[in-house]
């Protein structure tokens, strides 16, 4: 196999216009998952569209009305650390703040991250839980779609050939809100086995509004009207929680991997959810 | 494809190469500057005996391209000695004794480094935090950690 072609764009144009000339070409962000791949021998891309040199690819920006910006190319050692996710967006934060660990946080990026769309990733259940949205961009312009749109499968999103994600945006949500992101794996570090993320809203004993998306159990994150209406407008007890865990858990569809049986994932499931909702309503000022 | 023309700053010398766009800033170090410090452990990212600093930030040797590090300023352990004279992270893993078969200590000592830059006063639980994503496989990691808070207390300097 001969190296690939090597492109060192400077404006999302000129990279969309990159990608749309060579269905094989591969965008490079961080390198984390795709030089891993290519290591592997998995993926042999006939072009590398880089994107380091993309002006306003990085970086994470608040507007007046609190929602976010988060840029493609923004390092998970940059989301972990801002100070612009705020209230219920701080769940995305402490995705970022778990991944992988030190070296990986400072080369991985939110846009090369997703757009893999690893189940067992950090960043979907967050995503889907803040009530996300991905901005795509290609040659055609910019469109814009739901996190709980955007994985579709395993290892399979939104994204049609010639389009690269360009940032992701998060809603301002309730100022009031908390944002927890609770994850279990094997050791620190590791993909999960499974996570919950949640953002939670209280009014006064009562819970005002929840988001709950389970991670890693199943071809993308697992969120449930069904479930969250169970939660809200009530103390958030035992037998709600057990109630919105058993939902999650029989929509959930895990598989018997080296991290867990699905089995066990199906029982960790309603356990995490209380964990995890517990811990933000423990929060809660 | 004709190779990439770079110029990396590698332990502050600049270096002017060619190089195919799927070579790793690895294999680059290993395989054209001799520079072997840096090891290829899992080649998956996942072992971290391949971390050098870009930009005095820790990463993976073999998940970074060279072509995409053009113009970084890259750090090995072969940087880390001025002269004959030990870092005093070096210094500290040989007192402490923090070394058993040594494939992970060049990127240990070089995640230890960018962690103290960052952190100077590191507590336990930073170094184990900063140094997670270094595995040492003879499972030496009391000494290292050893090592790594003698540097903190300022001892041998």
């Amino acid at each position: 196999m001969s190296a690939p072609q090597f492109d060192l764009p400077t404006s999302l144009e000129e990279a969309a216009r990159l990608l749309a000339e060579d269905p094989e070409a591969k965008c490079l962000a961080g390198g984390a998952t795709l030089v891993a791949l290519m290591n592997a021998g998995l993926v042999e891309p006939t072009a590398l569209v880089s994107l380091r040199k993309v002006e306003g690819l990085a970086g994470i920006t608040r507007a007046g009305d609190g929602s976010v910006r988060i840029g493609a190319m923004t390092r998970h050692r940059v989301t972990a650390g801002s100070v612009e996710l705020k209230a219920g967006q701080t769940v995305v934060k402490q995705a970022a703040s778990v991944i992988a660990n030190p070296p990986v946080r400072n080369m991985g990026t939110m846009g090369g991250s997703i757009a893999f769309a690893d189940p067992g990733a950090d960043y979907p259940p967050a995503l889907v839980a803040a009530g996300a949205e991905i901005e795509l961009a290609s040659v055609n312009g910019s469109r814009r779609v739901k996190a709980g749109d955007f994985f579709t499968d395993w290892y399979q999103t939104a994204l049609a050939p010639g389009e690269l994600v360009a940032a992701i945006h998060l809603p301002a949500g309730h100022p009031g809100s908390i944002g927890y992101y609770d994850k279990l794996a094997r050791v620190e570090g590791d993909y999960a086995t499974a996570s919950v993320a949640v953002v939670l809203t209280m009014a006064g004993r009562n819970c005002a509004g929840i988001a709950v998306a389970v991670g890693a159990c199943g071809p993308k994150p697992v969120r449930l009207a069904e479930a969250e209406r169970k939660l809200v407008g009530g103390t958030l007890d035992d037998a709600a929680l057990a109630a919105a865990g058993a939902l999650l858990a029989e929509a959930a569809d895990p598989v018997d991997d080296v991290r867990a049986s699905a089995d066990y994932r199906r029982l960790v499931i309603p356990r995490l959810v209380r964990r995890a909702v517990r811990s933000a309503m423990a929060q809660v000022r | 494809m004709s190779d990439i023309a770079i110029t990396l700053k590698v332990n502050g010398h600049d270096r002017t190469l060619q190089v195919p766009a799927d070579e790793t800033l690895l294999d680059t170090l290993r395989a054209r500057l001799d520079l072997t410090g840096a090891k290829r452990g899992c080649n998956q990212g996942v072992c971290g005996a391949c971390t050098v600093l870009v930009e005095g930030q820790p990463v993976r040797g073999c998940l970074s391209l060279s072509a995409n590090c053009d113009g970084n300023a890259v750090t090995t352990i072969e940087g880390l000695a001025k002269g004959q004279a030990l870092a005093p992270i070096q210094k500290a893993f040989a007192e402490a004794g923090a070394v058993q078969c040594g494939f992970c200590s060049s990127g240990m000592m070089l995640a230890a480094t960018a962690l103290l830059a960052e952190n100077p006063k590191a507590t336990v639980d930073d170094i184990r935090a900063g140094l997670a994503g270094n595995l040492c496989r003879c499972s030496g990691y009391r000494k290292i950690v050893d090592a790594v808070l003698s540097v903190v207390a300022g001892d041998g300097q």
